[in-house]
């Protein structure tokens, strides 16, 4: 099956069905930050997408 | 951001609201990992209802925030630097505001909608961004599923639901 291959990441060998259910608890650690540490975060991806992204009509939020 | 909130106490405290809530991405984020956005929603239940032709009169919140040397951009108003779009609250998102959740933002109250309630105003948007955001919320937070099914229900957004969680749900 796909979902039994293996990945090495770093010292750490990794079926892809485990690598998604380490994605999705980090996106569960992620959801729990303080709503001001994820104002602070959308303002930095609001500056890469300027930046990086050459869409130079996005606003940029000042905190 | 803080501003923001600062001002829409002011316009509560002022009575030209009666009350309000963050909304859309930004209250979404409240609740999720973080994500690309750019305006700030907020739902207004006007002191106000609509007049006798129907027109919902928004103009005493703008002249005032125009007063206060606030400035139009595109279709939002720039507060502090932040593009703030105000929308006057319907039926389903007035019951959004009653029950949003308090919280505290640098040590300012304001209130944000809930899970459930985004999930069902996401769904009634039914953009695929709005999907994503439901996704995002239903793997992401706690969300009471009772309170989510009457609302869904309530608002006639229970056939909708069933449809969202067959197409992303079910293998």
């Amino acid at each position: 099956m796909k979902n039994e291959e293996r990945i090495i990441i770093s010292n750490r060998i990794l079926t892809k069905k485990k690598l998604y259910e380490e994605k999705k608890q980090f996106r569960k650690e992620r959801a729990k930050l303080s709503f001001e540490e994820k104002i602070k975060i959308l303002v930095d991806l609001q500056k890469l997408a300027y930046s990086w992204g050459k869409k130079k009509d996005i606003i940029i939020w000042k905190l | 951001m803080k501003k923001v909130i600062e001002v829409m106490n002011e316009l509560k405290e002022k009575g030209l609201i009666k009350d309000y809530a963050v909304g859309g991405a930004i209250a979404a984020l409240r609740w999720v990992e973080p994500f690309f956005t750019q305006d700030l929603d907020i739902f207004v239940i006007l002191e106000k209802e609509a007049n006798k032709q129907g027109l919902i009169i928004l103009s005493p919140i703008y002249e005032y925030l125009k007063n206060k040397g606030y400035i139009w951009e595109k279709h939002w108003i720039i507060i502090e630097g932040v593009p703030v779009d105000i929308f006057p609250a319907d039926i389903l998102e007035k019951k959004a505001i009653e029950e949003a959740t308090e919280i505290e933002y640098e040590g300012i109250k304001t209130k944000v909608m809930t899970p459930e309630y985004l999930i069902a105003l996401f769904l009634r948007a039914n953009r695929e961004k709005d999907k994503r955001k439901i996704q995002m919320l239903l793997d992401q937070t706690e969300i009471n599923i009772k309170k989510l099914s009457k609302i869904l229900t309530d608002h006639g957004l229970k056939e909708r639901f069933i449809k969202f969680q067959r197409r992303y749900y079910e293998k």
